[in-house]
């Protein structure tokens, strides 16, 4: 009797969260079929298909983030190389927030609660999260299944694919699962889903990009954002591979169950230990409780890129003797880090590229504080005393344009920090960390677009969140789309100098700094003239 | 006569709900002030503006001589505010939040701090989301009351408290009415109100419907009268102005009599029932819960049954 009422809540969770669900699957299954349909024009008639693809598999920047080309000659093994594992990983995202947002996040937020006293059984919340996910993977794979096995043959392969994509999730709807059950918090079971999937993506990277003869190449085996990609779709299928992500999930989900059995509702696994009766000295304005209302968020991600950073930038020792030997390498590398000369600036300029939009997600979560803070009554209670609005907005603002560009800079440092033990000198760091700081305007635009919002729309702040998506589709596979070049551009990113591939242009850093000052002080005018609660 | 709370013709709008429809609300420095209302009235939707977080679509709205809107933080300094649904950082002690609320305000004193903590039994080592409703509550008014503030705005304080809680509520919020501090309390514990406010402003789909002394409001309704007399009741003293669903019973020993009467009605009744030779009287005055029960009932227009509110009502 403890999964009692399962339907019901199954259909309250469908119900609840559709947009979530039909937003992710579209975005993931859109990404997919434009990729397919892109494959004519990545390879042009009469070009030499076996050079052009085998310097683009070879190519260990496209490897470390892509994942390993199997077959890249028809249309569907080239897909699933270029976006599947990509797709894979924000299906394991999505798979994961879902399973989060449908348990932990209603517990916490007491409606389980309220469910829980009606006929309901104990694991019927629980059950209906992990039900749900799955599906909604299930769909997406089956989507992806259905359009690629008629635009991509054999059909063996699509069902690979989607299979493939689908199963990825599923190991990630057990990780939600899990970490539901570990904290008191959905932000905290969100931040330890998120440290494990980013913990599985830089696993295979460094083994997909480390060198032919690495031992660590083997490792990939170890990152389960990996096995969509080793069942190796439309080459030669090895099926049983699909059956790891299967066990591990169902291992997973099975670990939730009993994990639920060992707690009190509401309570993570360990029991809240009493804090100090009097608040530091510190916690005495707003800035003070936004420091510390972030702060474990702020030394996550800094631990975070650093690692990151250093890892991703030891991978530039391997590739410079595989560049040197393959000449197409070399000529593809230096035209898709942006025309460098230096083929390792062209692997920090790429890694830069997507890291600033990864830290703009971070600016824009940061500053989404500042709209739950709202939501929950906090900013009523605190501005009901001598705190103005113009300092509690800055209050969660400040750090959501601050810490994202401290942190470019820290990349991009981190990234060359290898080259540099190993005598590359001081100067690359400087030069890379530089790189990551002539970036940060995007990330300046994206978070005062979200104030604009905040201030004058706040229904409508998630839309931040909808230009840094779009961002990160066009840096993954904005180049290979036939998309009109107005579009390319369309994002806080692209016009800026994309160093150190690039000379600096300070044109569109300083247009686009200007753009977000602006942006940044209209939002905040309308955050003193709006409704608060 | 200073007011701390001066409002006149405010209105608000939601979308297409009015929330405020012309209210007008005075309160004179050291009133405890009732404020009541149904749920939906307008009740927190008017403490909010005076908080400066929602904007008056119209209406002139004045808090401690200045505009609640522009000088929100300044004023703030000098009032503290308990809202009726408090919601704690799950992560911050309660102790953490009372001192945070407390020095936002522009400091807090230790002593009060610790003797209201001692007198709310609130543990205030204890996360913000383990706080059981009631002890939420307890957090937010220590951390409003451990302030000097002239002016409390109060939004139904004491919802989730248990008795004896409240009845501490009761004494501390007296102790400021002696020292001469402003009170605005917005309730539906009648209880409550009778015991700590000296004026009652009754809110009802947006406006003030009554507002005054709660000696004055009394006098708004009628006094229940039983009595029994000795001759029999004349029919002519149904006519009476004034008596409403008069009752007349013929017994052994006389009549009985049972009536509402008018406040202004009540000297010409009892003239004429003592002509008639009283055995006994029981005259039975208005609760605030009748006089409340009467505004809250939707079926009844406000003020239509009530004579002289057009005197007493600003």
């Amino acid at each position: 009797m403890t999964f009692a009422g399962f339907p019901l809540l199954a259909r309250l969770a469908v119900r609840r969260n559709w947009i979530f669900w039909t937003i992710w699957i579209a975005a993931l299954w859109l990404t997919t079929v434009a990729t397919v349909a892109a494959y004519e024009r990545v390879v042009p008639p009469g070009a030499n298909v076996q050079v052009t693809m085998a310097a683009l598999g070879g190519n260990p920047t496209m490897r470390a983030m892509l994942g390993p080309p199997f077959d890249l000659l028809t249309a569907g093994g080239f897909t699933m190389w270029r976006v599947g594992t990509f797709v894979a990983t924000a299906a394991a995202a999505m798979a994961a927030l879902g399973v989060i947002r449908a348990t932990r996040g209603e517990e916490e937020d007491g409606r389980i609660e309220l469910l829980r006293a009606g006929a309901i059984g104990r694991h019927a919340p629980l059950a209906a999260g992990v039900a749900v996910a799955s599906a909604a993977c299930l769909v997406l794979g089956g989507l992806i299944a259905v359009v690629m096995s008629r635009t991509a043959p054999p059909a063996s392969g699509a069902v690979a694919t989607g299979l493939g994509i689908a199963l990825v999730g599923f190991v990630f709807v057990g990780v939600g699962a899990v970490a539901a059950q570990l904290t008191e918090s959905a932000r905290s079971a969100r931040g330890l889903t998120m440290s494990a999937l980013g913990a599985a993506y830089l696993l295979r990277a460094v083994a997909d990009g480390s060198s032919t003869d690495s031992p660590l190449r083997e490792l990939n085996w170890i990152s389960p954002l990996e096995w969509a990609a080793l069942a190796r779709p439309y080459a030669a299928e090895r099926w049983w591979v699909l059956a790891l992500p299967l066990v591990l999930g169902l291992v997973l989900v099975g670990v939730a169950f009993v994990l639920e059995d060992r707690r009190d509702h509401g309570a993570g696994l360990r029991p809240t230990r009493p804090g100090p009766a009097t608040a530091a000295p510190s916690l005495a304005s707003a800035r003070g409780l936004a420091m510390r209302l972030q702060r474990s968020t702020l030394i996550g991600w800094t631990v975070g890129i650093v690692v990151f950073g250093l890892t991703m930038g030891s991978l530039s020792d391997a590739f410079g003797t595989m560049l040197t030997d393959t000449p197409e390498l070399a000529e593809m590398f230096r035209r898709m880090g942006g025309g460098a000369q230096v083929l390792r600036d062209a692997f920090y300029t790429a890694m830069l590229g997507i890291l600033v939009v990864v830290l703009a997600m971070l600016g824009v979560s940061l500053l989404g504080r500042l709209r739950r803070e709202e939501e929950v009554g906090h900013a009523e209670a605190l501005l009901a005393t001598a705190i103005s609005r113009r300092e509690f907005a800055l209050s969660h603002l400040v750090p959501a344009l601050v810490a994202p560009a401290v942190l470019a800079l820290v990349a991009g440092g981190a990234l060359a920090v290898p080259d540099a033990l190993r005598g590359g000198g001081v100067d690359v760091v400087v030069q890379t960390a530089g790189a990551g700081l002539a970036l940060v305007p995007g990330i300046w635009l994206v978070v005062g677009v979200a104030m604009l919002l905040h201030g004058w729309a706040p229904r409508w702040v998630g839309l931040g969140w909808a230009l840094v998506g779009w961002s990160l589709f066009i840096v993954w596979i904005g180049e290979i789309l036939n998309l009109p070049s107005w579009l390319l551009t369309l994002t806080p990113f692209a016009t800026l100098p994309r160093m150190p591939a690039e000379a600096m242009a300070w044109t569109p850093v300083l247009l686009e700094t200007a753009l977000a000052v602006v942006f940044v002080i209209v939002g905040l005018v309308g955050y003193r003239r709006r409704d608060i609660g | 006569m200073s007011y701390p709370i001066d409002i006149s013709g405010v209105r608000k709008t939601f979308g297409t709900t009015v929330a405020l429809d012309g209210l007008d609300l005075q309160v004179s420095a050291g009133q405890v002030h009732g404020f009541l209302g149904p749920n939906g009235s307008g009740k927190s939707t008017t403490i909010r503006l005076l908080l400066g977080l929602l904007r008056a679509d119209a209406g002139r709205l004045s808090l401690l001589g200045g505009d609640p809107w522009t000088d929100a933080p300044m004023l703030h300094r000098r009032l503290a505010y308990v809202p009726g649904d408090v919601d704690l950082w799950p992560n911050l002690t309660g102790g953490e939040a009372i001192d945070l609320l407390g020095r936002a305000r522009g400091g807090i004193d230790p002593a009060r701090r610790d003797e209201l903590i001692a007198r709310f039994e609130l543990d205030p080592t204890k996360k913000g989301r383990s706080y059981s409703k009631g002890n939420r509550q307890k957090v937010a008014l220590v951390a409003a009351l451990a302030s000097d503030a002239e002016l409390l705005l109060l939004d139904e304080p004491t919802s989730g408290l248990d008795p004896l809680m409240e009845r501490q509520f009761t004494e501390v919020i007296r102790g400021r009415h002696q020292q001469g501090r402003t009170v605005l309390l917005s309730s539906h514990i009648l209880s409550e109100v009778e015991t700590l406010c000296d004026h009652v402003s009754i809110i009802k789909g947006g406006r003030v419907v009554e507002s005054g002394t709660l000696a004055d409001l009394r006098h708004l309704t009628r006094t229940q009268v039983r009595a029994e007399v000795r001759s029999p009741v004349p029919a002519e003293l149904r006519g009476l102005p004034g008596l409403h669903d008069v009752v007349i019973d013929t017994v052994d020993t006389g009549s009985r009599i049972a009536c509402d009467v008018d406040d202004t009605a009540m000297s010409p009744f009892l003239a004429r029932l003592a002509e008639l030779g009283v055995v006994s009287l029981v005259s039975t005055p208005p609760t605030l819960e009748e006089l409340f029960l009467r505004h809250y009932d939707s079926s009844e227009p406000p003020g239509t049954s009530l004579p002289g509110r057009e005197a007493s009502a600003r």
